[in-house]
């Protein structure tokens, strides 16, 4: 977890990147979207406000999966027709890198899993069940959403992307996954549903009178 | 259960009405999709900053909600949920009025919505003065994407049975909502039921389900947990996932009953196996009915022996379409103590039209009850008809005779209390299902409604 | 409440035990008044309380 610190490429003002892991910050000064390369710092772009959000979960925030502890390092947020959601990025003790989705305060934790044989999306309609690590998932939401901002650090560079398709998949129990359609190549996540007092959450927002 | 650390705290905020100019508080910190205009009713867009009007109405009833926005309450511990999230104080920040139509009757139930910023959404439905508790779904129940179809669901193991269909129709909105909504709108909605848990799914016209978990919960705890001033509503009949008061002792009942029943038979059979029927007299005698008038005389003196226990006396004739007439008395040679009964033997019998017939029987018993042991002798005294012809007839006395009346009676008094508890639970559960879709179809209304 | 339908059915078997085994009766047949010691000797006399049956009129 070694610090870099820089200077961002567009307005000067000091850029810490917490996690050797990350590839993508934000100027917390311009907003300018800064991804690091093996040489310098470049900017790729800028990023709007990020729209008004119910998240109790903030960068910063700690929690505990199980036995591991995190901080969240940082978010996509997404929008579709109901509304938005968030994937937060979460780096473990020890510097793995896994996601915290939050829609309207339903909490689930993922990891990326290498798979080559994921379905196409319309090879995986409601209702289909799909069998990986020896539990079967079935798709329950299908959701087209487009990319309304990021905050703080990210392990890809990702922002302004156009309409993605999201396949989230759930088992008897509460396992979770989630089929990311953003790249060319569908991405695997795997995890479980979690609620807000198991992952024993500290520094979360506040809200006034709460 | 959050540290500060010096972060920003998210405030409140309201909106101004650009219909009518009036303010509204919202209370969801960035969840709301529709903000209601508290004023004039119109839905506002909770995410545009230009606060857009998305539907505008006049409203022509009110609804007034029986708990106003803003009430908190620790409600989820009137529920079996479990851990910390039960103990979190959540907010009524909604408040919906939806119904279906059945044969032109609207039924009408209430909806509201609860809201923590840290355990997100629950809802509190209120129809004829029951209420539940409802969760949004995240899994799918097993059986299908349509709500309807499948006339049982199985969700974590327990089998839920359909209980209606229906398209509901929202009526009236108020406060805030992390979906769209709007008055008139419909969706196609099932409920299923697994007392006290209610399972419905519901799809608008976009095709997406979504499923919810509902628990039924006391008015009187709702009003409590949520420290609201009166009384809940009265309860009306009997609502569809309204647990039994009692399913589980019919059950205990007959359990019991069982144990009885067989301690009974045990007693019955022991019984039968021990008396003695053991004959104390038994002599023939010949009557003459053409003869002297008076014809009563004694047996001799015989013996019954042992505890005080029934005695029966047998009257076996051999009567042809004639009656005889037997008055007898039993009495203790030693106390005078006489037990008198009279007794009737007629037996008829021919042939008509070439089928044969007969009425009444040759032979006659009659039990006495509890008659003490000592040395008795019987009077007799025969009477029958003029013009008869002589009768001979057999006359027996038995000690200590077996009887299966008891054992019936008590079988019929150890039953009568688990069937009324089984009634009474049946009673119940066709109160419950009147108001279903298999309702019989003698109740041509298919009641009530039901609940997210 | 089971508890309670425990005892009674209980009395109910103790009851019927006690019935069976004392040999009651329903309806108990019967019973009269000492009769008096010349019974023995002369039938006759003693006229029983429950006098007189009802005839059949007999037929088919």
């Amino acid at each position: 977890m070694a610090s870099q610190s820089a200077s961002c490429p567009n307005c000067g003002a000091p850029i810490v990147f917490r996690w050797s892991s990350s590839v993508q910050t934000v100027c917390d000064h311009c907003r300018s979207v800064v991804i690091r390369t093996d040489v310098d710092l470049q900017k790729v772009g800028v990023v709007a406000d990020l729209p008004l959000d119910g998240s109790p979960i903030q960068i910063g925030t700690e929690g505990q999966y199980g036995d591991k502890p995190f901080v969240v390092a940082g978010r996509i947020m997404y929008q579709y027709e109901q509304g938005t959601w968030n994937e937060w990025r979460i780096v473990l003790d020890g510097g793995a890198d896994g996601w915290l989705s939050d829609a309207q305060n339903e909490l689930a934790i993922s990891f990326r899993v290498d798979n080559p044989h994921l379905p196409a999306p319309e090879m995986a309609p409601l209702g289909y069940s799909f069998n990986w690590n020896g539990v079967e998932f079935t798709v329950v939401s299908r959701t087209l959403a487009h990319y309304a901002g990021v905050e703080g650090e990210l392990p890809f560079q990702y922002w302004d992307k156009t309409d993605v398709m999201f396949v989230d998949l759930r088992s008897e129990r509460l396992d979770f996954a989630t089929l990311d359609y953003s790249d060319d190549k569908p991405t695997l996540y795997i995890g479980k549903a979690m609620d807000f007092d198991a992952l024993r959450l500290r520094n979360v927002r506040t809200f006034e009178g709460w | 259960m959050a540290e500060a650390q010096g972060r920003p705290v998210v405030s409140v905020r309201s909106v101004n009405c650009p219909n009518c100019g009036a303010a509204t508080a919202v209370r969801t910190f960035g969840h709301a999709v529709n903000v209601v205009c508290q004023s004039c009713g119109s839905i506002l867009d909770g995410k545009d900053p230009g606060v857009a009007i998305l539907q505008q109405y006049t409203q022509a009833v009110r609804y007034e909600p029986l708990i106003p926005l803003g009430t908190r309450g620790k409600i989820l511990r009137a529920t079996s949920a479990s851990g910390p999230e039960r103990d979190a104080d959540h907010e009524v920040v909604g408040f919906q009025v939806r119904q279906i139509l059945v044969d032109g009757v609207a039924y009408q139930w209430r909806e509201y919505l609860l809201f923590n910023p840290y355990y997100g959404f629950h809802y509190l439905t209120e129809y004829g003065g029951h209420w539940n508790v409802v969760t949004t779904l995240r899994s799918l129940p097993e059986g299908g994407a349509t709500p309807g179809s499948g006339r049982s669901r199985s969700y974590h193991g327990q089998t839920y049975r359909r209980f209606q269909t229906a398209s509901a129709q929202t009526v009236f909105v108020l406060g805030e909502f992390p979906w769209q909504v709007r008055v008139g709108e419909t969706a196609a909605v099932a409920d299923y039921v697994a007392p006290p848990r209610m399972l419905s799914g519901e799809m608008t016209a976009d095709k997406e389900a979504t499923w919810s978990l509902g628990e039924y919960v006391d008015g009187v705890d709702v009003w409590s947990h949520l420290s609201l001033p009166g009384a809940p509503p009265a309860r009306e009949g009997v609502f569809a996932n309204q647990p039994s008061p009692f399913a589980g002792a019919a059950g205990r009942m007959w359990r019991a009953a069982t144990l009885l029943l067989a301690l009974a038979a045990l007693l019955w059979v022991m019984h039968l196996a021990t008396a003695r029927e053991k004959v104390a007299f038994a002599q023939v005698f010949t009557y003459d009915p053409r003869g002297i008038q008076d014809s009563s005389f004694v047996t001799p003196v015989f013996e019954l022996d042992g505890r005080p226990s029934a005695v029966r006396v047998e009257t076996a004739t051999d009567l042809d379409n004639q009656w005889v007439g037997v008055g007898y008395a039993l009495v203790n040679d030693d106390t005078g103590q006489t037990y008198e009964f009279a007794r009737e033997v007629s037996y008829y019998q021919g042939v008509d039209e070439g089928e044969s017939w007969s009425e009444g029987s040759r032979g006659d018993d009659v039990t006495l009850s509890r008659i003490p042991s000592g040395r008795y002798f019987l009077r007799i005294e025969p009477e029958g008809d003029r013009a008869g012809h002589p009768v001979r007839y057999r006359v027996r006395v038995v000690r200590d005779v077996a009887t299966s009346l008891w054992f019936l009676v008590a079988v019929v008094l150890i039953v009568i209390p688990p069937i009324a508890s089984t009634w009474r639970s049946a009673t119940f559960e066709r109160r419950r299902w009147a108001e279903s879709d298999d309702a019989p179809a003698a109740s041509s209304h298919d009641g009530d409604d039901d609940d997210e | 409440m089971s508890k309670l339908y425990l005892l009674y059915g209980l009395i109910v078997v103790g009851a019927m035990a006690t019935a069976q085994y004392q040999g009651w009766r329903l309806t108990p047949v019967g019973e009269a008044q000492i009769a008096p010691k010349t019974v023995r000797d002369n039938p006759g006399s003693y006229r029983p309380v429950y006098g007189g049956f009802r005839r059949y009129l007999g037929g088919k």
